[in-house]
């Protein structure tokens, strides 16, 4: 047989990155701030925004994209919070969203009234890394109840992150978590990183978050 | 298309089995409707690419195990960097020599 050689040069990540432009470029017309919360599991991305919506709710028109492995639970949570639609998506295995899923999922949103979408992907700490959503900032959430060196087994969740939460603060009389040394190998990573504090249990830290929010987002358009 | 065939029957799917499918996507479009025989997909791998090889060695293999592109072998050249690229296909498109 004749063997031939076809070059391609093409990046995998290509047609992703190709839809994630869109969804950024929609997300842009229409004035709505993107961020992408992503995790491990039980880092407690889902309290945060429990306690977000509940916090700023009638203050800004927030949406929520969830994204689990399976179930509704998550959007379900959230729901209870906010008189707005959760878009839940079910990836059926997958290990984080793409794109894809977030173009469609914006569909069902009303971007005329929506300041602030949070996409909360599913809890992984490697491959989300990888899939642009078209959001305009990813956060990582890194909870004291794991491992100080975090930031060092999974380095490209904390490259491309503007900024990290840790959360569960209230637990840190309780477990032997060293919060400098955690926060260090984290900006070892990342020198540019933003550090929040949070207890979304107790309160602590969250004003500091909640401040942020609000100082991310465009004003309502009175126009009409 | 082989990929969706693939993903249907394993109803789940891991971060290297998005990738080898998105790979199988580029190729089937690369190879077009004349559907010559795939007998090598090549993709350059950074070291910071986020992909752990021999997983998705092993996806690659699922997918490319299925029609239209069965028979088809991977080939993972390892690089530095977060490159992540189909580098070329290798066809038996029928044709003889010249």
């Amino acid at each position: 047989m004749a063997v031939r050689t076809i070059e391609v040069r093409e990046r995998v990540m290509a047609r992703n990155n190709e839809i994630a432009a869109d969804v950024r470029s929609r997300l842009g017309g229409h004035g709505v701030t993107a961020i992408n919360l992503v995790s491990s599991p039980g880092s407690g991305k889902t309290t945060l925004l429990e306690r977000t919506l509940g916090a700023l709710g009638e203050e800004m028109d927030i949406a929520v994209i969830t994204g689990d492995v399976q179930t509704q639970n998550d959007a379900d949570r959230l729901s209870a919070h906010t008189p707005r639609v959760v878009s839940a998506v079910v990836t059926n295995g997958a290990c984080h969203l793409d794109a894809l899923q977030v173009f469609t999922a914006i569909d069902e949103i009303d971007l005329d009234r929506t300041q602030l979408l949070f996409i909360e992907n599913v809890g992984n700490l490697v491959c989300p890394a990888s899939w642009d959503l078209g959001e305009k900032e990813m956060i990582v959430l890194f909870a004291v109840t794991e491992g100080e060196d975090k930031p060092l087994k999974y380095p490209k969740m904390f490259q491309n992150a503007r900024r990290v939460v840790m959360t569960k603060i209230d637990l840190l009389p309780h477990v032997p978590f060293d919060m400098d040394r955690a926060v260090a190998n984290a900006l070892s990573i990342n020198p540019e990183l933003k550090v929040f504090r949070v207890s979304a249990l107790t309160g602590q830290g969250l004003a500091q978050w909640f401040d942020f929010l609000r100082s991310s987002v465009l004003p309502v358009s009175t126009s009409g | 298309m082989g990929a969706s065939l693939l993903a249907s029957r394993t109803g789940g799917l891991v971060h290297e089995m998005s990738v080898a499918m998105e790979i199988g996507r580029i190729a089937e479009v690369k190879l077009g409707d004349a559907a010559p025989q795939l007998v090598t997909v090549a993709v350059d791998v950074g070291d910071s690419a986020g992909v752990e090889f021999s997983s998705l060695e092993f996806c690659l293999e699922a997918v490319f195990a299925t029609p239209p592109f069965a028979g088809a072998k991977p080939h993972i050249m390892r690089c530095a960097g977060d490159v992540l690229r189909v580098a070329y296909l290798e066809i038996d498109d029928g044709r003889t020599d010249d």
